[in-house]
């Protein structure tokens, strides 16, 4: 079998819009008044997005709308528009976030073509790529990572875990540039966030 | 009788629980000699879908001892909770595997309240388990193709993950079965995925995959559970003797292979994915709830997850959980793949690895 030809024969599998319609997570709407108890208090004055687990306890005042979530970007680099490379750090997540963050380079996403790669290095990365609560022992492993990192350099947080600890944990003790909510962010929200990170636009 | 495994402290039997531990811990530190050194790989590296190292004792080329180090591990708290806030922790302890932690974690309650649970939850907590599998399935098959750089098929298999995903989130509104089940009730409908497993099948054909996967991690142990046991002759599967879950009336084929090798599970894992498949077009499922009691007791929920037996053993106090055993399937994997390893030489590492799809989340997670 030569899978080169076969490649071919299948056809472009590539979405020009990769942004599908999942319920849980999006963005959440407000509906109809009424008290909700949220176990990570997301829900307060307004709805937090870096907080929620989108856990549905708050059905049916607040509904999902299906909207992707939007990334939080601080900080941003020029240096990355033409090439942008992750190294994924999983500090103790339960691994929603590592099989979201594969599938970015599934012929549907195909991240390649936004100039987004993995390394398998640190040493070679651009941007730390945080998942999970900190792990018994990853506090001193994340931040070798970091330190052997070539600067200019980024920390993107991936998922409700790594940003403020959601409901199994406390977050990674780091600061993070880039904020993508979800849990798990689907692969839309983190390839919006990482096109949005390296400063191009999406064509 | 077969031994499944340890939780708490007792040791899980397909005949109930016993005394533990299953087996006692052989704690012999012979040192190797002169020449011999240790190293160690991971626990953040390249080839890792997550975080985890290993020791490796070794004179040069093969691997001639190996130990699992953690790293990762999470606490997580149950006791004391409701059970629906415990089951949002339990549902996040792996999320590869959420179906089968969450639908073992509420048997587990149902079983300790004496709840009957209806005919219409029962099929719908069936198509989740199977279609759970099949994107696990898959996934290990890619991690192996990916492993080999066969990175036309990798994607193919990438692609069609993500195809079980969508399905997965137009089914049950989320794609990792978050949320799908609750105390009283699922949520879930039943959108298959368009799958083209003859594309799968030409892939496991070619002959320097198979090279690379034949002969590598060998291990035949009657205490193994799922595809690891299957793949050694062992006709082992908690869908057979589950009586929560009603497989028993959908004439359930298992399929094994009797080598024992890291070829041999993957074969196992694709034959699955199609018999999942042909479960799930026999299911009519919907969203449907029932009424929970509130009740003092213990009980034990069982499932099939895509890597083996999968059980939860749980104590429920006024409507609280009071106290939560896990029997998680990595854990018997990891052991079964460690033993399998002294012998092969470093470059089979990957492909054994990631042949026995285990799930360090659920491994090193404490439960309180």
């Amino acid at each position: 079998m030569n899978w080169f030809i076969k490649g071919i024969r299948m056809g472009v599998k590539t979405e020009d819009d990769y942004h599908h319609e999942t319920k849980w997570p999006s963005r959440l709407t407000r509906v109809k008044g009424g008290e909700i108890t949220c176990p990570t208090d997301a829900i307060g004055e307004e709805w937090k997005q870096e907080r929620c687990i989108f856990c549905r306890a708050c059905e049916p005042v607040f509904l999902p709308t299906g909207e992707t979530l939007t990334p939080r970007v601080e900080r941003t680099d020029v240096t990355f528009k033409r090439s942008f490379y992750l190294y994924p750090l999983d500090a103790g997540s339960c691994g929603g976030c590592n099989l979201e963050l594969r599938l970015i380079s599934s012929p549907q996403y195909d991240m390649t073509r936004f100039g987004i790669f993995f390394t398998n290095t640190p040493k070679h990365a651009d941007a730390l790529l945080i998942m999970g609560n900190l792990g018994k022992r990853m506090e001193e492993v994340i931040r070798r990572a970091y330190d052997v990192m070539p600067s200019p350099k980024l920390v993107i947080l991936l998922g409700t875990c790594a940003i403020s600890g959601g409901v199994t944990g406390i977050p990674p003790d780091i600061r993070g540039d880039v904020i993508v909510p979800g849990c798990p962010p689907t692969p839309a929200s983190i390839l919006d966030a990482l096109i949005k990170t390296k400063g191009g636009e999406r064509e | 009788m077969r031994v499944i495994g340890d939780i708490g402290p007792y040791c899980l039997t397909s005949d109930g629980l016993r005394e533990g531990p299953c087996i006692k811990d052989q704690s012999e530190e012979e040192s190797l000699g002169y020449g011999s050194f240790k190293f160690v790989y991971g626990p953040s590296a390249g080839g890792l879908l997550e975080s985890v190292g290993f020791e490796i004792t070794t004179y040069g080329e093969s691997i001639e001892k190996i130990n699992h180090l953690p790293y990762k591990g999470r606490q997580i708290t149950l006791s004391g909770l409701t059970i629906g806030d415990a089951l949002l922790r339990v549902e996040r302890i792996n999320g590869a595997f959420t179906a089968s932690h969450s639908i073992s974690f509420l048997q587990a309650i149902e079983s300790a309240l004496e709840i009957e649970v209806p005919h219409d939850v029962v099929i719908s907590r069936m198509a989740q388990l199977e279609l759970e599998r099949i994107r696990n399935n898959l996934l290990v098959i890619q991690r192996v193709l990916e492993s080999a750089s066969f990175l036309v098929p990798s994607f193919l298999l990438l692609q069609q993950i993500e195809e079980v995903n969508r399905a997965i989130a137009r089914s049950c509104g989320h794609r990792y079965f978050f949320g799908a089940n609750y105390p009283g009730g699922v949520r879930c409908e039943l959108k298959l995925p368009s799958l083209k497993i003859s594309d799968i099948e030409r892939t496991l054909e070619n002959r320097i995959f198979i090279d690379r996967l034949q002969g590598n991690g060998v291990v035949k142990d009657s205490f193994s559970i799922g595809p690891v046991a299957r793949a050694s002759g062992f006709k082992y599967d908690a869908r057979l003797d589950s009586d929560f879950l009603a497989y028993k009336d959908f004439d359930l084929r298992i399929p094994t292979q009797d080598q024992g090798d890291a070829f041999s599970r993957i074969l196992v894992r694709l034959e699955e994915i199609k018999e999942s498949l042909r479960l799930l077009q026999e299911l009519k499922v919907k969203p449907c709830s029932f009424t929970m009691k509130i009740r003092d007791g213990e009980g034990i929920g069982r499932v099939e997850s895509p890597s083996g037996d999968l059980a939860y053993l749980t104590r429920v106090r006024s409507g609280h959980v009071e106290r939560t055993y896990l029997l998680a399937p990595s854990k018997v994997n990891m052991r079964l793949f460690l033993k399998s390893m002294p012998g092969n030489i470093f470059t089979d590492f990957p492909f054994n690895w990631e042949s026995f799809g285990i799930w360090i989340s659920e491994l090193e997670v404490d439960l309180e």
